[in-house]
């Protein structure tokens, strides 16, 4: 039952909405709604979005400061490598970062061969 | 002169559903060739024919809808019913990439070290760059809501405004997502972590992305006077989607970056 009033109140367009609230008093319904979510945006949703970023930039300049690359141990269940993949050599994934994705054998540059 | 006594459409003949199912047989069997032969050309020509076909089939259906009047309430109404039964789908879609994660996590097997996250994996801080992803969608999902509102009250100028910011904030998104996509000390080769990881985050990404296309149609619509304050039912199912792609990164986020790392 909770399920049909869902869909109900889904499938009660705007259309019939509006029609009933086409006085003066709804049109400032829709205007003060419309000034909410005007005011959400810029004092709560924007402000959290800045915090956010501010955030990721102090971290992301410590972890620069102070990084070190994990040691290689190679594990038999990463890597995996049952089929190559179907671009390049076929041993790099797709977003491959050579200085933080080592290949089955290890880091790149650190292997003679590769 | 012959016209028709009910409210409903009759939809005239149209290539697109055909050409659409040509296009799926040719990329799905395209990918396979494309796995064992290496060869991208029926890749290739099944993706173009998928997009010119979305593309005129959606453009014949603005037609019919805001030019020719087809799409009455009892039609909009089958409209709703349709969105809501594919978003409905997609829901499911994604359930089924949560219960691999799900079992994969909550039972780790001795080949992972018998722990989550599994041994020599090193997951990323939920409450860095994830975390910014989540503000940015949650913003987003205020902005489309404004948009709404601000439509629905006939505020042109507005509803643009807000419109474009949503769709700003998810390309911001997917910029972020791409960038920690190749700064993540793990690939989808990375065993089960790796590629519950991937593949669950990374349909959510395509998701984004089509999300924000189906709101950039709807801001050029919006721009060419295509929407009334009483009938916008095309950006209403933009809105709806957004807000799925919006719950399902929440649920992304809780599960696999905070309860998984």
């Amino acid at each position: 039952m909770a399920l049909g009033r869902l869909s109900q109140a889904l499938l009660k367009s705007s259309l019939t909405q509006s029609r009933r609230q086409l006085s003066a008093t709804a049109d400032q319904g829709h205007a003060d709604a419309t000034k909410l979510w005007k005011r959400l945006t810029y004092l709560v949703a924007f402000p959290a979005v800045a915090v956010c970023m501010l955030n990721m930039y102090l971290k992301m300049q410590h972890h620069a400061a102070h990084y070190v690359q994990p040691e290689f141990i190679p594990y038999s269940h990463l890597r995996i490598r049952t089929k190559r993949f179907p671009w390049g050599d076929g041993s790099k994934s797709l977003f491959h970062n050579s200085k933080l994705n080592a290949l089955p054998g290890g880091y790149e540059g650190v292997e003679g061969d590769e | 002169m012959a016209h028709q006594a009910h409210a409903y459409h009759m939809v005239d003949p149209s290539p697109w559903p055909l050409t659409g199912a040509i296009a799926a047989l040719l990329m799905t069997s395209g990918l396979a060739v494309w796995f064992h032969q290496h060869s991208m050309i029926l890749m290739a020509i099944g993706t173009v024919l998928m997009l010119l076909t979305m593309y005129q089939w959606w453009r014949d259906i603005v037609r019919e809808g805001t030019f020719q009047g087809h799409h009455t309430p009892p039609v909009q109404k089958g409209l709703r019913y349709g969105m809501i039964l594919f978003i409905t789908s997609e829901v499911f879609f994604f359930l089924g990439f949560f219960w691999a994660f799900y079992h994969a996590s909550l039972a780790p097997t001795p080949e992972l070290g018998g722990c989550w996250p599994p041994t020599g994996i090193f997951t990323l801080d939920p409450l860095e760059v994830p975390l910014l992803n989540t503000a940015v969608l949650l913003a987003s999902g205020v902005t489309v809501t404004w948009a709404h509102h601000s439509m629905m009250g006939g505020d042109r100028k507005q509803a643009i405004q807000s419109l474009t910011m949503t769709i700003v904030l998810g390309f911001y998104f997917t910029v972020l997502q791409a960038m920690e996509y190749v700064d993540a000390p793990f690939t989808i080769g990375d065993g089960v972590y790796g590629a519950t990881f991937f593949v669950a985050t990374g349909f959510h990404g395509l998701h984004v992305m089509i999300g924000s296309i189906f709101l950039a149609v709807c801001l050029l619509r919006q721009i060419k006077h295509h929407f009334t304050s009483g009938h916008h039912f095309g950006f209403e199912a933009a809105a709806w989607y957004w807000h799925f792609v919006d719950v399902v990164w929440l649920f992304l986020y809780v599960s696999i970056y905070w309860w998984g790392s």
